[in-house]
């Protein structure tokens, strides 16, 4: 311990390290002692300057004639481990033969360490003429520094360059500051809390640290921090966040530079950690060491941007103030309006009647007029004005949700979050401060995702405008959204977290029940469609189903399908792509059209289904010659519904036949398949017998609608195929006609010719599979009128004769029928009365008849 | 050595995952991918607006393995992305000339 001591109040000199080359030595050494941040920094500084010198003075005579200046960050003597070394030799033009022998003796050994030497060589006009060119090298020439040479020339170099740049030009240096920043911002983005910010050029970094000092320094004259604070543009306060953040920045680019060894101003993901370490942060149950580290970065950046620009804003007016001097005007007790923004009239209003705070924000909420950066401080200065009783106050809450009912609640959280209001506001949001996430979805800490959410819903409010309409209270929604994520930063299961929490809140909000029961389903639910689209089956029609059930109204899902867009999109570039977007669409169509098939849709097909059978009448009149007279009333809506028009008349034309006719056969050959038409006076077994005989001719039924008018004519419109690709022409059409008279008329052994031509069938041993995939249902609640049974077999040649026989052996009617195939299964709907034309309710016989069709589709 | 390409129903990923790492697969690439085959895109209306899908959002497994292993790779994938219904996807398999590791140089069966 003894040794330790003894080292530290031994301060090494840069005169202690012999040579360029223990540059590394020596900031090694520098480190080990203790030195850190600025300290260091300097020291890096004062040895490299030590050296220069050196190199000057033995090559240099005569004092007069070269200067060796320092200018950017060296100027300031500030050099990090691989900062740029920026050096200017100025001449004066009278010595020109000796110029290539002091650049070889001063450049060489720097060149040789491998360090970057950013190097000019000029005379005096050279420089006054460059800098009118490069902006950067007129920034830079704000921090020159004389390392060694001839003090007269660098002098006037100085009062030239103040001369021409500085004097009457602060308004000229201002725009092109602006316009750097703005440039800066556009190309590493307006937020300091992305995922790996640049502690140089991001927001809150390096840069407008130096912008703030220069602007200073130009404009009024002010050469540091500290006079900023004597010239009342910062407050004690200010400056002691602002030198805190500022040095904790140097601290981190020291470090950053040792860590990657090499120039590199950005905190990359894979340096995050090792960063938090050597910062001494250590992981804990809840938050990760790195998590706290970065925590720390985004606070002090955010602490610099917030200080820059209410600087540059104050700036502004300062120069731009000769130029509109409007009247100000009032728009409540205490708050005007002046030069297009908001003013507190007196800040100790806020101090006495805290009512003002939400009332600011408000009225620029309502108006669109940003508040004025020194109401802005205001706020800040007086957060412990933000009681308890505040936070309870209803009157106050009514303003918070009539902001978020506003077109554009964005900007005015933003600035709640900016002066640090909301979370005065709203302590449940105090975890989430620039909460860091370490994985590469999140790029913003949880407090700006939740503002970025608010921003993507405002966007979605246009974008999706049809869906948008469904929501009937947005300030719940927005709320979601500013929530979501408030159970953050505990450890697991934030969503349910975040809803307790959220409801606590609300209720202090003074929302009612059922809204706080909206508020509670949107933030426990936030992240259920986003899985769901991903992980289950959109097919799944039960899982739907209970999805439907899950969410409960059309409403509910509308919320929760946007604040899951905004909550995505809020996250990062990589989790929102076209490809999510379009699963968790198809999700939210099909879970919205069963919720609302119930209410709306139910309603709406029967209406459809009126008024498309009205027009079939009226088409099918139109159709009929005049002295033609149709009861309409022998005719179903579903019959008319199921073809068009001009078959209804064919049907109609037909029937006038049946008297002289017992049986009217025709077929016709379509595209794919053959249609037959068969009207008969309807009688028990009729369908059993039509099919028996399609089975002796070959034939597939691929589909039938089947009718029965009210004067009891059936009409059996079938669509068939031949089995053995028998072609239309070699079809014997007239046999089959034949027969079908006699069946029909019961004149046929339609049992005994079946069994002999399926005889060959029955070898197959296929029992249990088609056990297995056989069914029969009978439900009463599907239609009023009728009990309908449905048959799922697999499909092959005289199932229909099987089934219709099996029925027509029960006594059942059959009114209606549609016959349909999917791939190789037969999926039959029948409806049916019994005997006595009643439904088929009798548990017993049910189950009978259930028991007779399955021995009918299985037994071959 | 084969490359086996799947392009399977999202939803069945991890399943398919799962089945692979079974039989000892631990190395695929995966992606994000539309496209249509016989599951069309379809039209939804809904408020008026028409909700127009034209591609169906799938995901691409691409797998390299020694020749030997394919076809159990192969089926494995089949059954675990298999609801029987239409747009469970498609396998490709494609000859392999070359697998070369970045890091080792390893070349061939060494470095898949």
């Amino acid at each position: 311990m003894q040794g330790l001591s003894e080292m530290a109040q031994t301060t090494l000199e840069p005169q202690d390290f012999t040579g360029l080359q223990a540059r590394r030595q020596a900031l090694d050494a520098y480190w080990q002692q203790g030195v850190s941040g600025y300290a260091l920094v300097r020291k890096h500084s004062e040895f490299i300057d030590h050296h220069l010198a050196g190199s000057f003075a033995k090559i240099v005579s005569a004092e007069d004639g070269f200067a060796l200046v320092a200018v950017g960050g060296y100027g300031r003597q500030e050099l990090y481990p691989f900062s740029d070394i920026d050096l200017m030799l100025l001449y004066d033009p009278a010595r020109k033969n000796e110029l290539n022998r002091v650049v070889e003796a001063i450049l060489y050994p720097l060149w040789d360490t491998g360090l970057e030497v950013g190097h000019a060589v000029r005379t005096l006009d050279e420089c006054i003429s460059h800098a009118a060119e490069d902006f950067f090298f007129r920034v830079a020439m704000l921090d020159a520094r004389l390392i060694a040479g001839s003090v007269p020339l660098f002098n006037k170099l100085t009062e030239r360059y103040r001369t021409v740049y500085i004097e009457g030009k602060r308004q000229e240096f201002l725009d092109d500051m602006l316009d750097q920043r703005t440039k800066r911002e556009t190309q590493y983005g307006r937020h300091t809390y992305l995922l790996e910010p640049h502690i140089k050029e991001s927001c809150g970094g390096f840069r407008d640290i130096q912008s703030m000092v220069w602007t200073a320094q130009v404009v009024f004259g002010l050469k540091d921090l500290a006079s900023l604070q004597e010239a009342g543009l910062l407050s004690r306060e200010e400056l002691v966040r602002f030198e805190e953040a500022q040095d904790y920045l140097v601290r981190i680019r020291n470090r950053l530079h040792y860590v990657s060894g090499r120039k590199n101003d950005q905190l990359y993901f894979e340096h995050q950690q090792e960063m938090a370490q050597a910062f001494g942060f250590s992981n804990q149950k809840e938050i990760l060491a790195v998590e706290h580290f970065m925590r720390d970065v985004y606070a002090h950046m955010q602490a610099i941007t917030v200080t820059t620009d209410l600087f540059f804003e104050h700036v502004e007016e300062v120069l731009g103030s000769e130029e509109i001097l409007e009247s100000a005007k009032a728009i409540e007790p205490g708050i005007e309006v002046r030069q297009g923004k908001i003013h507190l009239i007196n800040t100790e209003l806020l101090q006495n009647n805290p009512k003002f705070f939400m009332r600011l924000f408000y009225q620029s909420a309502r108006t669109g007029i940003p508040l004025h950066f020194r109401t802005r401080k205001a706020i800040t200065a007086n957060l412990d004005k933000v009681d308890h009783k505040l936070c309870n106050s209803r009157r106050n809450a009514k303003l918070f949700l009539a902001i978020l009912e506003t077109p554009k609640p964005f900007r005015i959280l933003e600035d709640m979050l900016d002066t640090g209001f909301l979370t005065s506001y709203i302590p449940e949001l105090a975890k989430v401060k620039s909460l860091a996430q370490h994985d590469v979805y999140h790029v913003f800490t949880v407090d700006r995702h939740l503002i970025q959410t608010i921003k993507e819903l405002e966007k979605l409010k246009k974008e999706e405008s049809n869906i948008y309409a469904a929501v009937s209270s947005p300030h719940i929604l927005f709320l979601a959204g500013l929530l979501h994520d408030v159970g953050k930063g505990y450890g697991h299961d934030h969503a349910d977290r975040g809803a307790d929490m959220a409801r606590n809140l609300g209720a202090r909000l003074g929302l009612e029940a059922g809204e706080l029961e909206t508020l509670d389903f949107l933030i426990r639910n936030h992240l259920f469609l986003s899985h769901t689209a991903l992980r289950r089956d959109l097919e799944d029609e039960e899982f739907l189903m209970r999805c439907a059930t899950r969410i409960h109204s059309p409403e509910l899902l509308a919320m929760l399908y946007l604040l899951t867009i905004a909550d995505a999109r809020a996250t990062g570039p990589t989790v929102w792509n076209d490809w999510k977007a379009a699963l968790l669409l198809e999700l939210y169509l099909k879970i919205v059209l069963l919720l609302e098939r119930k209410d709306l849709s139910e309603h709406e097909q029967t209406r459809s289904a009126e008024l498309g059978a009205r027009w079939i009448r009226e088409k099918v009149s139109e159709l009929i010659p005049e002295n033609d007279k149709i009861d309409f009333d022998l005719f179903s809506d579903d019959y008319l519904l199921s073809f068009p028009p001009e078959v209804i008349v064919e049907h109609i034309k037909q029937a006038k036949n049946l008297g002289k006719q017992d049986v009217l056969f025709s077929h016709e050959k379509n595209k794919e398949s053959w249609s037959i038409l068969v009207m008969t006076r309807d009688r028990s077994g009729l369908l059993a017998r039509i099919f028996g005989v399609l089975a002796l001719h070959n034939l597939n039924v691929l589909a039938a609608k089947i009718f029965t008018w009210a004067d009891g004519t059936a009409v059996d419109a079938i669509e068939v195929s031949s089995a053995i690709l028998e072609s239309y022409d070699g079809q014997n059409w007239e046999a089959m006609e034949k027969e079908l008279h006699l069946a029909i008329q019961q004149r046929l052994g339609l049992e005994f010719r079946l069994s002999r031509k399926l005889a060959p069938l029955r070898n197959k041993p296929k029992g249990v599979q088609q056990r297995l995939a056989a069914k029969v249902k009978i439900d009463n609640k599907a239609s009023e009128l009728y009990s309908v049974i449905e048959v799922f077999s697999e499909d092959r040649i005289g199932i229909l004769y099987d089934i219709t026989k099996t029925l027509s052996d029960f006594g059942i009617s059959i009114y209606r029928a549609r016959i349909g195939s999917k791939a190789d299964q037969v999926v039959d709907v029948f409806y049916v009365l019994d005997y006595d034309g009643k439904k088929i309710e009798d548990p017993d016989f049910k189950k009978e008849l259930q028991q007779g069709l399955l021995y009918a589709v299985t037994n071959i | 050595m084969k490359k086996i390409e799947a392009i399977i129903k999202p939803f069945k990923l991890d399943d398919v995952k799962e089945a692979l790492n079974g039989i000892g697969i631990k190395g695929m690439t995966i992606s994000e991918v539309k496209g249509y085959g016989r599951q069309k895109g379809h039209k939804e209306i809904y408020r008026g607006a028409e909700y127009i899908v034209d591609f169906i959002p799938k995901v691409k497994m691409e797998i390299i393995v020694d020749s030997s292993q394919a076809d159990d790779v192969i089926e494995t994938i089949r059954q675990a992305a298999n609801t029987g219904k239409i747009g469970d996807g498609k396998i490709f398999v494609l000859p392999v000339e070359e697998v070369i590791r970045v890091r080792t140089g390893e070349k061939g069966e060494e470095a898949i």
